[in-house]
């Protein structure tokens, strides 16, 4: 058996009961290959999701999520004005 | 990141929330079943955490967002034996380890706990920030 992390849902479980996903666009901060963002995107209306790391993004756009724009980005490029979200998230990334 | 809250206070819509997950400064702990036996040595990720803390509490303070909600969670990492979790942590989180003498403490917890399997356990909090309008 691989790694396994979080098999419980700890994380999705206490994300879920403090913030509503359906139809809200999201920006996931540092969202790596996508472990946390497979699990709340299906709600989601879109998702932007950044992380730095080239590989973690090309891992996560494979994966062809509805919704999901992945893309190879720090936090400190997100110099758009004409974006915004309804939930920034930062996954493990602050 | 404090200037990375910044921004996210800058993205989000005058309604919308900023989430941030991260793991609480204190140490991962090495468990087979119930047997606690290590931890995850990582000075660096919980001076980072701490940090990460800190941050929220500047952008609270400087007027930016209130707190609406907080809590925290158990985040546990599951591998075959105690080399493959130790190479795992090595590889990728940042800055980590797992000494030789937790490997032997887990190693012989595992063979005294049949079906258990070596684990990480982190504490992760939560916090969910409401921007406050100019």
């Amino acid at each position: 058996m691989p790694i396994t992390e979080d098999p419980e849902g700890h994380e999705i479980s206490a994300l879920a009961a403090a913030v509503s996903f359906a139809g809200r666009r999201v920006l996931e901060i540092g969202c790596g290959e996508g472990r946390l963002t497979a699990r709340y995107a299906p709600a989601a209306a879109a998702v932007l999701a950044i992380d730095p790391d080239a590989d973690a993004i090309a891992h996560l756009a494979a994966e062809r999520m509805p919704h999901v724009d992945a893309r190879v980005l720090g936090v400190e490029q997100l110099d758009d004005p004409s974006l915004h979200a309804d939930i920034v998230l930062f996954a493990w990334s602050l | 990141m404090v200037d990375a809250l910044r921004r996210a206070h800058r993205i989000a819509t005058p309604d919308g929330i900023v989430v941030d997950l991260h793991p609480s400064p204190s140490a991962a702990v090495v468990e087979a079943g119930a047997i606690a036996t290590g931890v995850v040595d990582s000075p660096d990720g919980q001076s980072r955490h701490a940090a990460a803390d800190a941050a929220i509490a500047a952008v609270v303070a400087e007027g930016l967002f209130t707190i609406e909600r907080s809590g925290a969670f158990a985040f546990c990492t599951y591998a075959d034996t105690i080399e493959e979790l130790r190479d795992y942590v090595e590889a990728h989180w940042r800055d980590a380890r797992i000494d030789d003498a937790t490997v032997i403490r887990t190693r012989e917890a595992a063979r005294d706990t049949p079906g258990a399997r070596p684990r990480s356990r982190e504490r992760v909090v939560m916090h969910v920030l409401r921007p406050r309008q100019p």
